[in-house]
């Protein structure tokens, strides 16, 4: 067992060395802050609250899309590198579990996008706390009506965004054990991530009534295997803390974001003891 | 005491194209490896020869067949603890240096924590690489490459150490250094087994071989043996005269033998080499 651990922490290891390494990371970083700082400047809108709303609405936008780009294409690349680059020859002929090489890509990558997400969070605490003070500072009345910013707010944020991240590289690696090509790996992650941004209409239509036995098994499946990804986005909710978000629906989130990491991770081992290298 | 590696009527198929089209890599192959010996696997390009390699080491399926290793059931990571692997055209992490790499590969190999640096540095050196390991591995050159990939192999001490063309793309110079890095693996009692297309290095270096033909095994045995013919002699004559070759023959004509050729024994360059030049001033 801890033999098996330390396996898996050596894998993500030189993962998360690849792949700080690589420019797609640095790009996508930069570009993210810089969609971030760049809403310092919407001050044209100076209506208060809304204008906090709009900050946060833009640079949490932003860490949620490039996330997630970042997700699909660096997860897919880095299990495709191993592979075409027949490094994995070498360490799967070492008494490595194809399981704790998939857990050891999984971690690394995890490990990755936390990083990126910690990064764009503070960036962006720190971009709307000064903003807030400033429009405070002013004792515009419309001011008096913003939405607090809340600091414990962002770090569940930062968390459920981790999470959701968790989830997607869960998806594209097991996706990826499957796939024979890297452009393959990452179009069909892409649209899984879609179609979980999207799984709450299934959802939705799920919930109505309907004549076709066939439509609702379709929708049944569609609603259990594909995550609701949309879920985790609770960012103003969070971070303006002015409609709150009660803990008990955020540990329901959670929960299900975890066993939906665990049940993709599972299903992309089995799938990659299968393959061959 | 079971044989290093025991395959058992190995039969591979690839399945190439959408059509359900097979191609059969491996042909009913049953081999037994001796432990303690280095064995060549040889044979044209494409007869299968890596395919059987990674089968062995559990990185592909067999579709049929039974494979051991060291008495146990091949793709166990016990089993492979105790084996080391250079696959062919090696290519590793190109941003490590060598020396992560070789640490890696002892974490990955499960190589007791308080080891990892000795074992790192022994395997460096007996792969000839303490000077570069420092350097990353992205400026290696194929020869380095090779070397670094059997450090790797070998840095857990395995008892069973596989290179599937250790020596492709590799100098003459390098070549022998692989060729001693092989005999040192030997000298410690290791079974060391490898496919090679140099065949002049496999006949020096190895105490068996097996050629294989379009995924079959057409020959296998000890290197004596198979190039042995045991239906020709070969007598070596001193002092020979006209006149006792005309006598010899008319002996051995009286038994039925027949003289088929009467040439001169040939030394080989490297014999003579040694003959000539007393040593290196290095040595
Ligand atoms: N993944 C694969 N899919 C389909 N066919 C394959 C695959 N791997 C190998 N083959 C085929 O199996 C046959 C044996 O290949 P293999 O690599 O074992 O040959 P080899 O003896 O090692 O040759 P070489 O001396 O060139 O290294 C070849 O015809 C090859 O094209
Ligand atoms: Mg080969």
């Amino acid at each position: 067992m801890k033999a098996s651990l330390r396996r898996m922490l050596w894998i993500s290891r030189i993962t998360f060395l690849e792949a700080v390494r690589q420019r797609f990371f640095a790009f996508l970083l930069v570009l993210s802050a810089a969609m971030v700082l760049s809403s310092v400047s919407f001050r044209v809108f100076d209506f208060g609250h809304g204008e906090l709303k709009f900050i946060a609405d833009f640079g949490f936008g932003g860490m949620f899309f490039f996330g997630s780009v970042l997700a699909v294409v660096m997860t897919a690349q880095l299990f495709f590198s191993e592979i075409d680059n027949r490094t994995a020859l070498t360490l799967l002929a070492k008494p490595l579990s194809r399981a704790e090489f998939l857990l050891g890509k999984f971690c690394g990558a995890w490990a990755v996008l936390g990083v990126f997400v910690v990064v764009l969070a503070a960036l962006q605490g720190t971009v709307l706390w000064a903003r807030e003070q400033e429009l405070l500072s002013l004792a515009d009345p419309a001011a008096k009506l913003a939405p607090a910013f809340n600091l414990e707010g962002l770090l569940q944020l930062v968390l459920l965004q981790w999470l959701r991240l968790g989830v997607v590289i869960s998806i594209v690696l097991a996706i990826s054990a499957l796939a024979r090509t890297f452009l393959f790996a990452v179009v069909v992650g892409a649209l899984a991530v879609v179609a979980g941004q999207l799984q709450w209409i299934a959802q939705d239509a799920f919930l109505r009534p309907t004549d076709s036995q066939l439509y609702a098994a379709f929708l049944w499946v569609s609603t259990r295997v594909i995550p609701n990804l949309q879920q985790f986005n609770l960012a103003d909710a969070l971070v303006l803390g002015s409609t709150g978000v009660d803990d008990g629906a955020i540990l329901v989130v959670v929960l299900s974001g975890l066993a939906y990491l665990l049940a993709y991770l599972t299903l992309g081992s089995l799938i990659f003891r299968r393959r061959e290298i | 005491m079971s044989s290093a590696i025991s395959v058992r009527h190995l039969t591979k198929d690839f399945r190439i194209g959408i059509r359900g089209l097979k191609l059969r890599a491996v042909d009913d192959v049953s081999l037994e490896i001796p432990r303690g010996q280095v064995f060549g696997l040889l044979g044209p390009n494409g007869c299968g020869k890596s395919t059987t390699l990674k089968i062995v080491l559990g990185l592909v399926s067999a579709t049929a067949g039974e494979i051991s290793i060291l008495g146990e059931p091949s793709a166990t990571s016990s089993a492979r603890r105790r084996t080391g692997f250079l696959p062919e055209a090696p290519y590793f992490h190109k941003f490590l240096s060598g020396r992560e790499l070789v640490r890696y590969c002892a974490q990955l190999s499960g190589v007791a924590d308080a080891d990892v640096d000795a074992a790192v540095e022994d395997a460096l050196g007996l792969a000839a690489m303490t000077e570069a390991a420092d350097r990353t591995i992205g400026t290696y050159s194929k020869g380095m490459l090779q070397r670094i990939g059997f450090a790797q192999a070998v840095v857990h001490d395995p008892e069973l150490v596989i290179l599937d063309e250790p020596t492709a793309g590799v100098d003459p110079v390098g070549s022998a250094a692989i060729g001693r890095m092989i005999h040192a693996m030997r000298e410690k009692g290791k079974t060391v087994v490898l496919c090679s297309h140099l065949l002049g290095q496999v006949e020096q270096v190895c105490d068996r071989v097996a050629i294989m033909d379009r995924g079959k095994l057409v020959l296998e045995g000890a290197v004596d043996d198979v190039l042995a013919r045991r239906d020709r002699h070969v007598m070596t004559v001193e002092a020979m005269t006209p006149a006792a070759r005309a006598a010899a023959e008319a002996a051995l004509a009286a038994h039925g033998a027949k003289v088929a050729s009467v040439t001169h024994p040939r030394r080989s360059l490297e014999d003579l080499f040694r003959e000539l030049v007393t040593g290196s001033r290095d040595a």
